[in-house]
């Protein structure tokens, strides 16, 4: 029996349960909560049969029809990692939640977690816009669960230019359905290189990625992002950071990877050269940006921004190393920003800080919670050996494979951009700064409305937050079983190579 | 050679197991005082034990598993990392003894966070001084930033953070130059591996990439070891307290610069490769620029530590210079002059620390008398100051002697002038501290507010029996005459170690330095003389 369905039945399923209970919250809890591991386990067990089986990678046809015409799942190396973590992340964040959550927002949570499994496992590209909606109409709703005008406004932009993104890669994906006639991957990418000069097909491509870039928020098409991660309470936004954004740039992968091909990027180096130029613009604006917030949340999401370049550059170099340095990177960006953004959570629970200068000082108030923000910070900064270390090194040794020198210096010099606002925090969490921290005092919740300074949801979360960073830490030692795993997925990248 | 040496493992886990230790024993500050001595011994036994090992021509050999594809992380302790290692755990030892004098007599806060700072960095030091090839030496490379940084910022002021700002800034920028060159080497040779006499990958690199390499590897490792024009984090960063400025802006963080460029001469490209490549002069004509250039800066400074600084820049390009001569003699001397110059440099400062911690003075206009009021410290500091001028008998002048042999073998007479004048300079900015402090009397000049009774501090029979200093600080309460011997008693050992390194330089430092080079003859140009 293949079960690779019921990583997204099961999620979806135990929504429709959650609403069902909807009258008895604890009973709807408890029910979400018991999904959410038996989800963990069930893409653990999946993830480890792709892994092990020939190939690295498990298909399956849903409804009995055969491979073009039916809806056609499949997991390999990537998308293992990803089945794994989205239901492992909600389940954390959970964990760390003292708030009590009406039946409601567990549905939109459980529908969050099916709708990016989907996206993970769709292996037809109609397939993978419907799971895209499905995650984007639950994130829309839990983006306005905080209440409050701003949270209502942010969530409301979310919904506009999150649905104008995906309608453009719908667009796309009409635009090769004409060109080819399927929408099955596999069978894109074997009709479609004998397309690779139809201006239908290099539309398609543009508003795919387009579209894409939109969900992933690259600059400059990020606006959306930083509102509704601010504005989100701090639960979703860990799970916002954490998750969709990682999804939605997975989905780049997927379609670079392997509906175009990277052979695709070869024989278009306009569409080639333009990408990567918006890619290393992002990391470049989304760092910049970051320096200049007051508050933390909005640091974090405009350094999502820059992060997020760098992955989608990796994938645009036409190479293996750098491609396996995106999927490292994809991971352990995922992994810190949850890290961070519980952190950042539980500290406003704790302390009230949510300013940049609220947090001065924060290492005598809550050292732990300091010291793990600091960790993580350095993760993201990428101070080895840490995962964000092991992603850079594989896309900027791509890079120089590649002999592009130019996305070389960005790489390079992101990492002081990156400690640019890292560093920032990390000075006011540790500089007393005696007389002004005097002046602040301890800073309250503040209480002059707005959902921004709304009281965090969380609870201490310290023990969550060490598990991450935990993580954050082992993934950059355990790299090397990392690439055996994702090498098969990667195969794309290498044979580009090899006809370059 | 073995597959698993117990001792470079033993040496860096003591210090890191001491973090975890001393934070747990935060509120019991005699328990935390006891882990940081008891790492400190443990670490130089465990170094110490293999010296003889390493003296007799072995290596002690760990691999502990893969970095990233195909770098191994592994160390290797050769003679070169067995030198580094032997001098930061041992005078780690003598520090650790003065930071509790010290941390006790100025009442510093957060002294948890100080200990175990210090013993991370130390742990850091030690990972790059073992480290078998050039990514798992970034790795701790970055890991003494991040360590020592707290260790900057300690005091928490304005101007302290200034100078972590600073401190983060230029290091990390240098780590991003070391990744860089650490990744194009990777690319060009296949390989990070350190080998005597050059990696051999190198050899069929494009000369114009082996270039980039250097200039990137040695400009990275460049910012540690305060290379001008690289150096401005370094008098900054002295707003740290004092043993930190001792032993890691003496000792550990700026000799893991210099200690990088080493192993990117010799190691990396070899010295005859350096040479073929053109690369010797260039970094020969930077080093003896700092040289200068720093020493009249030096000369300026009338903050005690900031003059310190400034000569530190400029002993630290000896050794750079020695390197770039590529002179078998000038590298010898290069090489013990990274100890030579760790235990007077130590000694200068923890001087200094002791007038702080006893006078509250740290200017040298206000140190007139101090000499007489704290004999000890300050003959120990007229020592070592001689010894930083070349003097014989004393540590530096085996060291330079070396060097200048090597450079005049070598024909670079600019060098061997800049090396004579560099000593001329010395004796010029040590000479007004020591003057100052023996031969003039408190009422000749400025007067020093912060000092009581009459020959200052808590000296000789008149010493009140309550003190409260000016600040509120808590005076050290003294065993010896002139200060506590904690404090004393490292400064005395620091000193006793420049002499001994004059008077018998080929005990143990001159051995290791001599067996670090490369022994193939037709590896290096020239002879020993």
């Amino acid at each position: 029996v293949n079960l690779l369905p019921l990583l997204v039945a099961l999620p979806i399923g135990g929504a429709t349960l959650a609403l069902a209970l909807g009258g008895r919250r604890r009973s709807a809890n408890a029910a979400a909560t018991a999904i959410l591991a038996g989800q963990v386990g069930l893409a653990t067990v999946l993830a480890a049969r792709a892994v092990g089986s020939d190939g690295g990678r498990v298909s399956h046809v849903v409804g009995g029809f055969t491979a073009p015409f039916g809806v056609e799942l499949a997991l390999d190396g990537v998308a293992a990692l990803v089945v794994v973590l989205v239901p492992s992340a909600v389940l954390l964040v959970r964990t760390a939640t003292r708030a009590t959550r009406p039946a409601a927002f567990d549905a939109l949570a459980l529908l969050l977690v099916g709708g990016l499994s989907g996206v993970a496992v769709a292996a037809d590209v109609f397939t993978l816009y419907v799971f895209l909606e499905i995650t984007g109409i639950a994130a829309y709703a839990l983006v306005a669960a905080g209440g409050g005008g701003r949270a209502a406004v942010a969530a409301f932009r979310y919904l506009i230019v999150g649905t104008v993104g995906a309608t453009l890669y719908l667009l796309g994906v009409g635009y090769l359905y004409l060109a080819t006639g399927t929408l099955n991957v596999a069978d894109l990418a074997a009709r479609l290189p004998a397309l690779f000069d139809s201006p239908l097909v290099v539309a398609g491509f543009a508003l795919t990625t387009v579209g894409l870039g939109v969900k992933v928020a690259l600059f400059p098409l990020h606006a959306w992002q930083p509102d509704a991660y601010a504005t989100a309470p701090d639960d979703v936004s860990a799970v916002l950071a954490a998750l969709v954004s990682t999804v939605a740039a997975y989905a780049l992968f997927r379609v670079v990877a392997d509906v175009f091909t990277p052979a695709f990027l070869l024989a278009t180096p306009v569409v080639r050269t333009l990408a990567l130029t918006v890619a290393l613009g992002s990391v470049l604006a989304g760092s910049v940006l970051a320096v200049r917030q007051t508050r933390v949340k909005r640091m974090l999401a405009y350094s999502s921004v820059a992060q997020f370049g760098l992955v989608a550059a990796a994938f645009l170099l036409v190479n293996e190393t750098a491609a396996f340095g995106g999927v490292v990177h994809l991971l352990g960006h995922a992994v810190v920003k949850l890290g961070l953004f519980v952190a950042v959570g539980a500290v406003a629970a704790r302390t009230g800080a949510r300013t940049v200068e609220e947090y001065t000082g924060l290492a005598e108030r809550a050292p732990v919670h300091a010291a793990l923000v600091g960790l993580l910070g350095l993760t993201l900064v990428g101070v080895p050996p840490t995962v964000g270390f092991a992603g850079k090194w594989f896309v900027a040794l791509g890079a120089v494979e590649a002999g592009a020198w130019g996305v070389v210096a960005v790489i390079l010099g992101s990492t002081l951009l990156t400690l640019a606002y890292v560093a920032r925090l990390v000075e006011r969490m540790y500089g007393p700064l005696p007389d002004e921290a005097l002046r602040l005092g301890r800073p309250r919740p503040a209480t002059d409305g707005g959902a921004a300074n709304a009281a965090s949801p969380l609870g201490d979360a310290r023990v969550a937050v060490a598990l991450v960073a935990l993580v954050a830490v082992a993934l950059g030692l355990a790299v090397g079983s990392i690439e055996a795993m994702v090498a098969p997925a990667l195969e794309s990248f290498a044979v580009a190579e090899v006809g370059r | 050679v073995s597959e698993f040496a117990l001792a470079p493992v033993v040496a860096i886990t003591l210090p890191t197991v001491a973090v975890a230790a001393i934070y747990l024993s935060r509120s019991r500050p005699r328990v935390r005082e006891l882990w940081t001595l008891l790492a400190a011994a443990g670490a130089l036994a465990a170094v110490g034990s293999m010296l003889p090992g390493l003296l007799a021509g072995d290596t002690y050999a760990v691999r502990a598993g893969t970095l990233v594809s195909g770098v191994p992380f592994a160390f290797r302790v050769d003679p070169l990392g067995g030198l580094f290692a032997l001098l930061a755990t041992g005078l780690w030892l003598v520090t650790s003894v003065y930071s509790v004098g010290y941390t006790r007599g100025l009442g510093l806060a957060n002294q948890s966070r100080y200990f175990a700072a210090f013993a991370a960095s130390v742990a850091a030091t030690l990972g790059v001084a073992f480290a078998a090839n050039l990514l798992t030496l970034f790795v701790f490379y970055e890991l003494l930033t991040v360590a020592t940084y707290p260790l900057v910022t300690h005091a928490g002021t304005d101007r302290a953070r200034r100078a972590g700002r600073r401190y983060l800034a230029y290091t990390f920028a240098g780590g991003v130059a070391v990744l860089a060159g650490t990744l194009l080497l990777n690319w060009a040779a296949g390989t990070t591996t350190f080998a005597s006499g050059g990696v051999d990958g190198l050899a069929s690199a494009s000369p114009a990439v082996a270039r980039v390499v250097f200039v990137l590897l040695v400009a990275g490792f460049g910012v540690k070891a305060a290379l001008m024009p690289l150096h401005a984090w370094l008098p900054d960063a002295m707003v740290a307290p004092t043993p930190v400025s001792g032993l890691l802006h003496a000792v550990a963080v700026v000799k893991s610069g210099l200690f990088g460029v080493a192993r990117v001469v010799l190691d990396v490209f070899g010295p005859v490769r350096v040479s073929d490549l053109g690369l010797d002069i260039p970094l020969a004509v930077a080093a003896t620029a700092t040289i200068v250039a720093a020493s009249v800066i030096a000369l300026g400074q009338d903050e005690l530590k900031r003059r310190l600084a400034y000569s530190t820049v400029s002993q630290l390009a000896y050794v750079v210079l020695g390197l770039a001569l590529l002179h078998p003699a000038a590298m010898l001397g290069a090489l013990f002059h990274v100890a030579a110059h760790g235990f007077m440099k130590l000694t200068l400062f923890l001087c200094a620390g002791a007038v702080h911690v006893e006078t509250h003075t740290k200017r040298v206009s206000e140190m007139a008398g101090v000499g007489r009021r704290m004999p000890l410290t300050m003959g120990a500091f007229a020592v070592a100051a001689a010894g930083m001028a070349g003097l014989p008998l004393l540590a530096g002048f085996a060291s330079k002697w070396y060097l200048l042999v090597g450079a005049s073998a070598s024909g670079g007479w600019l060098f061997v002038a800049a090396l004579l004048l560099s000593g001329v300079l010395n004796v010029a900015y040590f000479w007004p501290v020591v003057y100052t402090a023996f031969f003039e009397q408190p009422v000749d000049s400025d007067p020093k507010p912060l000092v009581e009774g009459p020959l200052g501090g808590t000296a000789g029979d008149a010493r009140p029996a309550e003190v409260t200093l000016a600040d509120g600080g808590v005076p050290a309460r003294p065993i010896g005459r002139e200060t506590s011997w904690l404090l004393l008693g490292p400064i005395l050992v620091a000193a006793g170690g420049a002499v001994a390194l004059g008077l018998a330089p080929d005990a143990v430092f001159l051995r290791l330095a001599e067996a670090a080079l490369p022994t193939d003859a037709s590896a290096i140009r020239g002879v020993m003389p």
